[in-house]
């Protein structure tokens, strides 16, 4: 409890002066306005050290990506005389993109992907702020076991045959909660979330306990309002989840009308390539289709874009102190 | 923190790692490692096999068009003028079918898609498709093997995802099909019975015939340069050794042009050097593989070609695309099935008619003819499922002769190419030419049920199939049966993996990372561990042949 | 220490006191009593605990196929019993020492030199103060996270490898070409840049998440008395990220023994078994590649126990160090 105590006197560094003082006024108009008034100004080799190693980092991700874009809206021609990724436009084409709508079936694992995707990121988000409450305190009668209920499925696995066999048994093959309840619970969101929780200030629990508030009034009213930011992110983690399996759809849906989107394109990026055991009358490649990087760098993109719709939202939670500033009041 | 969030079991996890690299690593692994395939030419190869018990089917060829080039080529310079059309009847009597597949493509929709639509009403039956993606299809086949409720009444099997111990639970799951169609019986379905016997003696597991085979088209993995480059690098003379390939992919090689003489070059050399796919018989002693001369001079032979620097980069580390390399000139040779051919063709003559890949002649390690050994007959073949009623089985055998309807016929093209007029149209050389619905629509997935022997008619590429036909029919020429040619032997499972060590050792001797002396450790481990047992396995099955 | 400290640096270590207080007077009360009080607690968890039931316990049972000789066709009472076979094999490989040694060496690298990246990335960020530079940065770095290894390869390998950007360069202009692709010694190093590229960015959001919880005033509090930016980071800013860190940390523990299988496999034949072999690329190509299931669920196996023992360790040992870990004491 010490640590707080910091010690006050005669800091060498320059005071912190929260109002401006006639004397400081050239000094306060170049301070960034979004500085919180307490932070000091950096050197300015911090500065730029900084900016340059973000500018880099940045570039790390937007000239391969570039690089990926460019490359799905080419020609094969172009692909061909590039040796590879293309990177400078040359002859551009939305082929690829035209050939996977044109497919008939993405329309409808489009629709199947939203379903699996909201309804069980709504589940499993639900069932996790539940699950991460309900074992939020310590000492709460089971609070051990229960809690090794979850711990130990993250380290024995069911394995393939198993786990289609239950399906299988219960009927749920062909199913959409085939590929919605087997991977509902996350015992590493749960645990996440559990340790946001246990993070809020006992205080204005213990308050709203005193005052008669039993633990589901609590938890709605007062540790979620709190704890929008690690929702948000468990909800992004199992929506990402949700939206990019494919490999349970592929074992248990064997209607391809009910296919996921992921599953449907990933048969896309295998278009054109040579199949083992083919004899050169078979399955070619049609005349004036694309096939190869365009194909599969489209899919990467396609594949991309209800992240990029989505991670706004979700950033949104990340903004510092809204939180604090909406429940202090 | 993803890896909390997609945590599975450890075998889902596995599963998921394997298919998303499987399309570049592991089939093209598979492929390589039977050293190469073998010709459709079972005409008086079927030995003791079709025995007094009839088990296999006899093999009488039934042709509607004739070859301009004989198998194991096939090949036909002029599409017929008319196709003849073989079943007037549909050969089903409407019953319902659920059939499973693999694909490799985009998956086709299945429902209101006039293929299925258009072909179920030609084969009288209703057949429903359970397609999966191809580099997926092992997972999805163990778990429907493992769930015996929900097995289809007809599936495709591809052997490479079987396990070693498939033989002893084959007759357990799958119809014996030799009741119906072994011996003579098979008259009844003659395009089955113009399916070579050496692929039908694949199709026998637990000593029982369970399999309607796709028979493979037989030729093993080529050496192919760029003819066009080489003309302009003014190069006339082709290589006629081991070393002799060497020396010119030195030539060719210009690091900073970006240009290598070759792409990896481990399936050439054990090609060029003849190395045995498991086993070799020497006098009265079994001698694997990895014991043998053999393969040791191909991994040297590769080994050289690394030390001079003269296979592409990306091919040392094993990544990208080979045939993109090939294909934008960065290589100048590359080894290739002989079905990518064709495949390059299309893709690169419409933007460089000057584009030209050409097959090396198969050369050999020393004087003499060169050795080709024969590799399985079949990869692929479908089976069906035990306890269905006698009519629905001959039924099912009736449809698997419609689909093997070869080149020439109406059929062929209805399987290949959908229904005239609505997927495709006959163009100026009579070949069919897919529209837009066919190209979304068509994905011949009936292929993996039943399919004919393989030919080829790709008469719009200028001299191909003259090119094709006598490069296969002149290798086809050095055919050897390696020792077990045409059986499916049981192993124990726990001896299965053995083979795995060699794998990275060819890798790593032919990069320089190690030397024959790790190869001989990893011999002795290899007897130590198992070898022997194996040997032994083998052995008893020699002596009682 | 209680809640009127609030205003103090002292506020975002609170979680771990927070379990202190109401601790001392509940060991008294009776199982039923405690039953009774915490039932809706209880009742939270239910669904939760029904799926796992059911979805993760039931299958599980297909364990058993660690001592069996398991054949998918014959189902798992139709397979024969083999014992401890699978795992006398296992154990008894020459590569697995092998596999081990590497999982082990990767998995500690990546402890020190990726783990801490997320961390530093979410702080840079946070001082960025411009809002739109900030957003900007946070939504183009989780990018990567989205492409496959495939891709990932594939990008480093048109940059670094043999004829890769950097080498045409040195070679056009008359320099020594490197690879760095194939090079064995450097390979620790490659696979976790791999690694940050791919995943740092991804990884930094909980990171964010975390320090969007801490008060703005604290940092105020802490200024006034004095604190320079050190006092302030070492006061507020950590101490909020300190559970999470430590959670992660050792969750991370718990799958030391799974490292990067498809990045691994990829690479594979550019730098040699050898220094590539990880548990998991053992396994699947002892077991899974010859449909020895058995034998890959046993691996899972003997993975998951050591998995708990280290997670059981790390939480004792962060126990005795005062942090709250993954579970408590009671």
């Amino acid at each position: 409890m010490s640590t707080g105590s910091v010690p006050t006197l005669g800091s060498a560094e320059a005071p912190i002066t929260p109002a401006p003082e006639p004397g400081t006024v050239r000094r306060v108009r170049r301070r960034n306005p979004n500085r919180p008034v307490y932070q000091e100004e950096p050197k300015a080799i911090t500065k730029i050290s900084k900016g340059v190693l973000l500018t880099i980092i940045v570039l790390t991700v937007i000239f391969p990506l570039w690089s990926i874009i460019i490359t799905s809206f080419s020609t094969n021609a172009a692909v061909t005389r590039a040796g590879g990724m293309v990177v400078l436009p040359d002859e551009l084409t939305i082929a690829a993109y035209r050939q996977i709508i044109a497919g008939g079936i993405v329309t409808r694992a489009v629709g199947v992907s939203v379903f699996v995707t909201g309804v069980g990121t709504l589940l499993s988000t639900t069932l996790t702020i539940l699950a991460a409450w309900g074992l939020s305190k310590p000492t709460s009668f089971g609070h051990r076991p229960i809690l090794f209920i979850f711990l130990m499925t993250m380290f024995f696995g069911a394995g393939m045959i198993p786990s289609y066999l239950l399906i299988s048994n219960l009927g749920l093959l062909n199913s959409l909660w085939a590929l919605i309840l087997p991977g509902a619970v996350s015992a590493f969101n749960v645990l996440i979330t559990r340790n946001f929780f246990m993070a809020i200030e006992p205080a204005i629990i213990e308050a709203a306990r005193i005052d008669g508030a039993g633990e589901w009034r609590i938890l709605s009213t007062i540790v979620v309002p709190l704890s929008r930011a690690v929702i948000a992110v468990v909800a992004l983690f199992y929506g990402v989840g949700y939206w990019n399996a494919f490999f349970n759809a592929m074992l248990y849906i064997n209607d391809n009308t009910k296919w996921p989107l992921q599953l449907v394109l990933r048969s896309y990026v295998l278009q054109g390539q040579a199949m083992p055991g083919a004899d050169p009358g078979q399955i070619d490649i049609r005349e004036g289709q694309v096939t190869g990087l365009p194909i599969q760098m489209a899919v990467v993109v396609l594949a991309l874009v209800p992240i990029l719709m989505i991670y706004p939202f979700v950033q949104r939670h990340f903004t510092k102190g809204v939180i604090f500033g909406a429940v202090k009041g | 923190m993803s890896n909390g969030l997609s945590r599975r079991g450890f075998i889902g996890a596995l599963g998921l790692g394997a298919t998303a690299i499987a399309g570049s690593s592991l089939l093209a692994g598979c492929r390589t490692d039977g050293a190469g395939t073998d010709s459709p030419n079972g005409g008086g190869t079927n030995g003791g096999s079709a025995g007094p018990d009839q088990k296999l089917p006899n093999y009488t060829l039934k042709e509607y068009v004739s070859p301009d080039y004989p198998p194991p080529a096939n090949g036909f310079e002029k599409i017929p003028a008319e196709y003849v059309k073989v079943y007037d009847q549909p050969p089903g009597t409407g019953q319902a079918l659920t059939v499973m597949t693999p694909l490799w493509g985009a998956i086709p929709r299945t429902s209101g898609n006039k293929y299925f639509d258009g072909i179920n009403e030609r084969l009288g039956a209703k057949l429903t498709f359970q397609i999966s993606d191809g580099n997926t299809y092992g997972d999805k086949m163990s778990t429907v093997l493992a769930s015996q409720k929900d097995m289809p009444d007809w599936m495709c099997l591809t052997t490479w995802n079987l396990p070693a111990s498939f033989s002893d639970d084959a007759t357990a799951l799958f119809t014996d099909l030799s009741p119906y169609i072994g011996g003579d019986k098979v008259n009844e379905y003659p395009n089955l019975a113009s399916i070579p016997t050496d692929s039908w003696r694949y199709s026998v597991y637990g000593d029982t015939l369970i399999g309607i085979p796709m028979p493979d088209a037989g030729i093993p993995n080529v050496l192919f340069y760029r003819a066009d480059l080489f003309e302009k690098e003014g190069i006339k003379d082709l290589p006629t050794t081991p070393d002799e390939v060497l020396e010119l992919a030195k030539q060719l090689t210009s690091a900073s042009a970006g240009r290598y003489g070759t792409d990896d070059m481990q399936t050439p050399s054990f090609n060029q050097f003849a190395v045995p796919a498991k086993w070799k018989i020497e006098g009265d002693k079994l001698i694997h593989r990895y014991e043998t001369q053999e393969y040791r001079d191909a991994i040297a032979n590769n080994a050289k070609f690394f030390a001079a620097g003269v296979v592409h980069p990306d091919a040392v580390a094993g990544t990208g695309d080979g045939k993109q390399r090939f294909e934008s000139g960065q290589t100048m040779m590359m080894s290739d099935g002989i079905g990518g051919w064709a495949e390059a063709l299309q893709r690169q003559l419409p933007n460089n008619p000057q584009y030209s890949q050409l097959p090396m002649p198969v050369i050999g390690s020393g004087s003499g003819d060169p050795v080709v050994w024969k590799g399985p007959a079949m990869g692929i073949f479908s089976a069906i499922k035990k306890g269905l009623s006698e009519e629905k089985i001959k039924e099912i055998l009736k449809i698997a002769d419609f689909l093997a309807s070869p080149f020439g016929t109406e059929e062929y093209n209805l399987v290949n190419y959908g229904i005239e007029g609505t997927h495709y149209t006959l163009d100026a050389d009579k070949l069919p030419k897919l529209n837009a619905l066919g190209t979304t629509e068509v994905q011949p997935t009936y292929i993996f049920l039943a399919s004919p022997p393989p030919s080829v008619a790709k008469v719009q590429f200028p001299g191909f199939v003259k090119a094709y036909s006598e490069w296969v029919n002149n290798t086809a020429k050095f055919f050897k049966e390696p020792a077990f040619y045409g059986m499916n032997i049981a192993v124990p499972t726990r001896l299965a993996a053995l083979d795995s060590p060699f794998g990275d050792l060819e890798k790593d001797i032919s990069r320089g990372r190690k030397t024959m002396k790790d190869l001989d450790a990893a011999v002795e481990t290899w007897k130590k561990n198992g070898g022997e047992e194996l040997r032994g396995i083998y052995q008893k099955v020699l002596d009682e042949q | 220490m209680d809640a009127a400290d609030s205003t103090t640096g002292d506020f975002a270590r609170r979680p771990r006191r927070g379990r202190r207080a109401p601790a001392a007077p509940t060991r008294k009360l009776s199982a039923w009593t405690r039953f009774k009080r915490d039932r809706s607690l209880i009742l939270m968890t239910l669904p939760a605990v029904l799926l796992l039931l059911l979805f993760a316990y039931l299958p599980m049972a297909g364990n058993i196929a660690a001592w069996q000789d398991y054949r998918p066709a014959r189902g798992f009472r139709g397979s024969a019993f083999i014992a401890w076979d699978n795992f006398e094999r296992m154990f008894t490989n020459e590569r697995f020492a092998l596999a081990v040694k590497n999982t082990l060496i990767i998995t500690g690298f990546q402890l020190v030199f990726y783990f801490p990246v997320p961390i530093i990335l979410a702080l840079l960020l946070n001082s960025v103060l411009s809002t739109k530079v900030r957003t900007f940065i946070q939504s183009v770095v989780y990018l990567p996270h989205f492409f496959s290894w495939v891709i990932v390869v594939t990008v480093f390998q048109q940059m670094f490898g043999g004829a890769g950007l950097v080498n045409r360069v040195l070679l056009q202009n008359g320099r020594q070409p490197f690879d760095l692709m194939t090079n064995p010694d450097t390979f620790l190093i490659l696979i976790t840049s791999q690694s940050i590229w791919k995943d740092a960015g991804w990884g930094i959001i909980i990171f964010l998440a975390a320090l969007s919880t801490v008060d703005p005033a604290l940092h105020e509090a802490v200024a006034i008395d004095g604190g320079n930016w050190w006092r302030r980071m070492w006061h507020v800013t950590l101490p909020a990220l300190r559970p999470v860190v430590i959670l992660l940390l050792i969750l991370r523990l718990g799958d030391a023994l799974s490292v990067g299988f498809e990045q691994l496999i990829l690479q594979r034949a550019a730098v040699g078994a050898d220094t590539s072999e990880v548990i998991d690329t053992f396994v699947y190509y002892q077991g899974v590649i010859a449909g020895d299931w058995g034998f890959a669920t046993a691996a899972g196996l003997v993975k998951g126990v050591v998995g708990l023992m280290l997670v059981l360790g790390a939480n004792k040992l962060a126990h005795m160090v005062g942090e709250a870990g993954v579970y408590q004491k009671a």
